[in-house]
């Protein structure tokens, strides 16, 4: 499992702090351009939202507006779960696990969370409940949003194999993708469309990531496919075995009597 | 609050897309320079950690080597919470609400997570139950480890206010920081110091910024300036009267 170097370099502290210092300073240049990507970021143009999106919440009908829940801006996770799939995506899961204790901080700062999929709310509600999240999960079930928002694919697109995702048309297996959509409703109550972003668009969320970014072994994704998919899993699934599939969708291990693989 | 101008520029799908696709490649060359400067980490060269240091843990007292349980990797989270406060600081306790879960996935990757304060145990752990957090959070009273890793400050320090913090003179305004160090334990048990950073070097963790950097209003902080986290509340504490920053003693 280990790509670590048996030999790597021990250097007196004197020496360790000179290269140090010479990463801070490119550090600091990533956290500048950040920072200045961040400005031009909210400089851009916004959309008028004009169609009326109604979704299913556990508790009934809710539109995009009520979504806001009084707050003025809006983050939509669109967490990959097509309808009978009984539980979400791995990679989405990964990321929702930050998410719980993040709420408290977006919510005391004009920002509501909703995650969006396309499964019908009770099979949202069933795996959320597995999973022990709290954030609220709406299903767009009966919506165009999803499509809209190009995070899910009519199955003619997908016989075709090309789809519109991540501002560019790409080939595409799957009827469900992820990303983040941001929206902002103003004081007449008109809602914009500000922002999405998809692909490594949304890895700065995964905190995870970002602390295996500083070991020594870092991602450490060695194959077979070089992403998330060679190592995570739900969190209630590492002891299981199995595997994840190019989808990101689990599937158990087999049972040793040689039947297929299939995706659960 | 607010610093949305009313009249932002609103335009059609089209006018939208072609702004986006333009900034979509602005946004891949910070992915790239991120994957390069976690490889440029990766090549750092390393420190032998020489001292013996002792922690008072859930287990009693446990040595840093002994802090990795059973891992090779160890991410230790400098958790401002000084021996005389009544808390730990707000601003840490934003940046480890996601932690519990988060390192049910560390340690799949051969990373034990913790988190490490000068305050006494008892406080700790009272803390610890208060916030509902799991993660293993061990105390440094009596060790040098903080002082060693840039993150506690003598009274002569203080007194002096400008000392070595984050890789300058720059001071700092508390006798406790905030950073994140990273140790090595290879198979023979030594242990090796490969990285440490602070300041903004932890912004990259710390999830409630990045999903504000995305949404119109940003981090709104402005009008906060200098103290720009003062926002900034316990997850428990939000609905109760602004409360004493940690950050200027």
């Amino acid at each position: 499992m280990s790509t670590m170097s048996v030999s790597h370099k021990i250097v007196s502290q004197a020496e360790w702090l000179a290269a140090r210092k010479a990463l801070l300073a490119r550090e600091k240049e990533l956290t500048r351009l950040r920072d200045m990507l961040n400005q031009q970021r909210r400089e851009l143009p916004w959309v008028r939202v004009e169609k009326e999106y109604v979704f299913d919440a556990p508790d009934g009908k809710q539109t995009l507006a009520d979504l806001f829940a009084g707050r003025s801006q809006l983050i939509v996770q669109h967490f990959m779960f097509g309808p009978g799939w009984k539980e979400g995506c791995v990679g989405c899961s990964f990321k929702s696990d930050h998410i719980d204790g993040t709420l408290a901080h977006l919510e005391n700062h004009d920002v509501s969370f909703v995650s969006v999929s396309r499964a019908p709310i009770e099979e949202i509600e069933a795996f959320r409940k597995r999973m022990g999240w709290k954030f609220k999960w709406v299903s767009s079930y009966d919506s165009d949003f999803n499509y809209d928002f190009h995070v899910s694919f009519t199955p003619e697109e997908i016989e075709i194999g090309r789809v519109f995702y991540n501002y560019a048309m790409v080939d595409a297996s799957i009827e469900d993708l992820s990303g983040d959509s941001v929206f902002y409703k103003d004081s007449g109550g008109d809602i914009y469309h500000t922002y999405s972003t998809h692909g490594r668009g949304d890895e700065q969320f995964v905190s995870t990531y970002m602390y295996l970014d500083i070991t020594p072994k870092g991602r450490n994704e060695n194959g077979p496919r070089y992403n998330l998919t060679d190592w995570v899993r739900h969190h209630d699934r590492y002891e299981d075995g199995g595997s994840v599939n190019e989808h990101g969708r689990y599937v158990a291990a087999t049972n040793g009597c040689g039947c297929e693989e299939s995706e659960s | 609050m607010s610093v949305v101008a009313e009249n932002h520029p609103v335009v059609s799908q089209e006018e939208w897309l072609e702004a986006r696709k333009e900034f979509l490649a602005d946004e891949k060359k910070l992915t790239r320079l991120r994957d390069e400067l976690s490889r440029k980490r990766r090549e750092l060269p390393w420190v032998k950690v020489e001292k013996d240091y002792v922690f008072d843990g859930p287990n009693g007292k446990e040595t840093l080597a002994d802090l990795f349980d059973g891992r090779s990797q160890l991410v230790v989270y400098h958790f401002m919470f000084g021996p005389d406060w009544e808390a730990g600081c707000p601003r840490c306790s934003m940046g480890a609400d996601h932690f519990d879960r988060s390192a049910i996935h560390l340690s799949q990757r051969d990373v034990t997570l913790i988190a490490v304060s000068r305050a006494r145990l008892a406080k700790i752990d009272a803390f610890k139950k208060r916030m509902g957090w799991g993660f293993k959070w061990v105390s440094s009273y009596g060790s040098e480890f903080n002082y060693d890793y840039r993150v506690s400050f003598t009274h002569e320090e203080m007194e002096r206010k400008r000392f070595d913090y984050n890789y300058g003179l720059n001071g700092f305004p508390s006798d406790e920081a905030t950073g994140t160090s990273v140790f090595y334990k290879n198979v023979d048990g030594d242990v090796f110091h490969t990285y440490s950073s602070y300041a903004r070097g932890g912004e990259g963790m710390l999830l409630p910024y990045h999903f504000l950097d995305l949404v119109p209003k940003g981090r709104d902080e402005e009008d906060l300036l200098p103290d720009g986290m003062a926002w900034v509340r316990f997850h428990d504490s939000y609905a109760d009267s602004p409360q004493h920053t940690c950050c200027h003693s």
